[in-house]
């Protein structure tokens, strides 16, 4: 699992922890059962507060996504389903773009077509170069 | 409206100052200044040069005597001496506070022997992780490589309190890095309250959860990273033709940046209420954002100028 923050970010570390644990997750880079980096370890690696990454790992305890092995560590919650977790990804990518845009001065309508249009371009350029 | 806290409360603290004052004879250095340093906390100092933080940690260390006031260092007066600096780790502002003549290892050696709680196995540890030439001269040393002793020197006796002025200062990209790798491990594996003064706030931004202020001698704001995180917002706003008010928002308005129809204001307030403060003053408030660390500081620097 690669976790990468930022400090170009309105979200704080925790919560850019919380997201990439959860990217993890959706895109299968971690599994149910499959254990977390130690707070230390992971502290160590990203040069954050030790007390940053346990208030991540608290959090994502409370919202189930991980639970606390006494003694072993935090392991990744087996998914009942995914798509809750998806559901909330997307809403958190969803928030910043509509962030950027109002402060852009953009319309909801407006950045929803400008998604469209850019997927569509991306989908036929794929389709040429393939 | 709400103020910036000038003090942290309702936690046991590490450090904790009491209008220290000190003067030098052409200079007053501190000028009642009031720190109050949570256990465990990673507190970053910040101030202009001169503001007094070199002063602060030489009273913290007991080399220096406030002409008034009160400090304690864990509950202890810091003027016990040896006793409560052998539970400190100390990089200081200068590079030239080892020395000379004594090889890196003697000087380990000689500054071991001053602390009972010297790690062997962790100092070899840092020794190697920070790539130390043991034989070389301290006087032959880059300015970076005698950065990297003295934090050997710091850290190897796991103390309580660290106190690091200007901690990165010589080092190049990578051994900064190394640096912070270090710290975090550190902190994590060892009970340790953290000080650091720095101009370069950016840096500590992973690492701090409190910050501090200085200015002339004294300490003007301390705070959390929740109370940063919560109270603290730059807000972009629209104004129409000739409007005109601050929107009574009093010394909560930190930072203002005014153009022709677009202003950007720093608050310390409640996001709620400030906006609604702002919309009732015929203003349209286009977005809120929180601060980065540095930018945090850099507001709460210059406030009320």
């Amino acid at each position: 699992m690669i976790i990468s923050i930022t400090q170009n970010d309105d979200r704080p570390i925790y919560v850019q922890i919380m997201d990439e644990i959860r990217r993890a997750i959706v895109i299968g880079t971690l599994r149910a059962d499959e254990p977390l980096p130690s707070v230390r370890q992971l502290s160590a690696d990203l040069r954050v507060n030790p007390n940053t990454v346990q208030q991540a790992y608290r959090e994502l305890e409370r919202d189930g996504v991980v639970y606390v092995r006494r003694g072993q560590g935090t392991f990744v919650a087996e998914a009942l389903s995914s798509q809750p977790d998806r559901d909330k990804l997307a809403s958190s990518v969803a928030e910043r773009a509509l962030r950027d845009a109002y402060r852009s001065g953009l319309t909801v309508t407006e950045l929803i077509d400008a998604i469209h249009s850019m997927s569509n371009l991306q989908h036929d350029g794929k389709r040429a170069t393939g | 409206m709400t103020t910036v806290p000038r003090l942290i409360q309702g936690r046991p603290l590490a450090v904790r100052t009491d209008g220290l004052i000190k003067q030098f004879r052409d200079k007053v250095a501190l000028s009642g200044f009031s720190l109050t340093v949570p256990e465990g906390a990673f507190f970053v100092l910040v101030g202009p040069n001169g503001s007094g933080k070199t002063t602060a940690f030489r009273v913290m260390l007991g080399l220096c005597q406030q002409d008034a006031g009160s400090i304690t260092v864990f509950g202890r007066d810091p003027d016990e001496g040896a006793a409560v600096r052998a539970n400190i780790g100390f990089v200081p502002e200068r590079h030239t506070d080892l020395f000379e003549w004594m090889t890196v290892r003697q000087m380990l050696d000689h500054h071991a022997a001053y602390h009972p709680a010297w790690d062997d196995p962790y100092a070899e540890q840092l020794i190697a992780e920070f790539a130390l030439r043991m034989n070389t001269k301290i006087q032959k040393l880059s300015k970076g490589e005698a950065r990297r002793v003295q934090l050997v020197m710091a850290l190897a006796h796991r103390p309580a309190l660290l106190l690091l002025d200007e901690p990165t200062d010589g080092l190049d990209p990578l051994a900064r890095d190394r640096m912070f790798g270090l710290l975090a491990d550190h902190i994590a594996d060892n009970p340790t309250t953290v000080i650091v003064a720095t101009h370069l706030v950016y840096e500590m931004d992973r690492l701090a959860d409190h910050l501090g202020v200085m200015r002339d001698g004294r300490v003007i704001a301390q705070v959390t990273r929740d109370d940063l995180a919560r109270h603290l917002r730059r807000y972009t706003v629209e104004v129409p033709d000739g409007w005109r008010s601050t929107a009574t928002l009093g010394s909560s308005l930190l930072r203002r940046n005014d153009s022709q129809r677009e202003f950007q204001w720093t608050v310390w307030g409640d996001e709620r209420a400030v906006l609604r403060k702002l919309s009732m003053s015929g203003a349209f408030v286009r977005d809120i954002a929180p601060l980065t660390f540095q930018d945090a500081a850099l507001a709460l620097l210059s406030m009320y100028e």
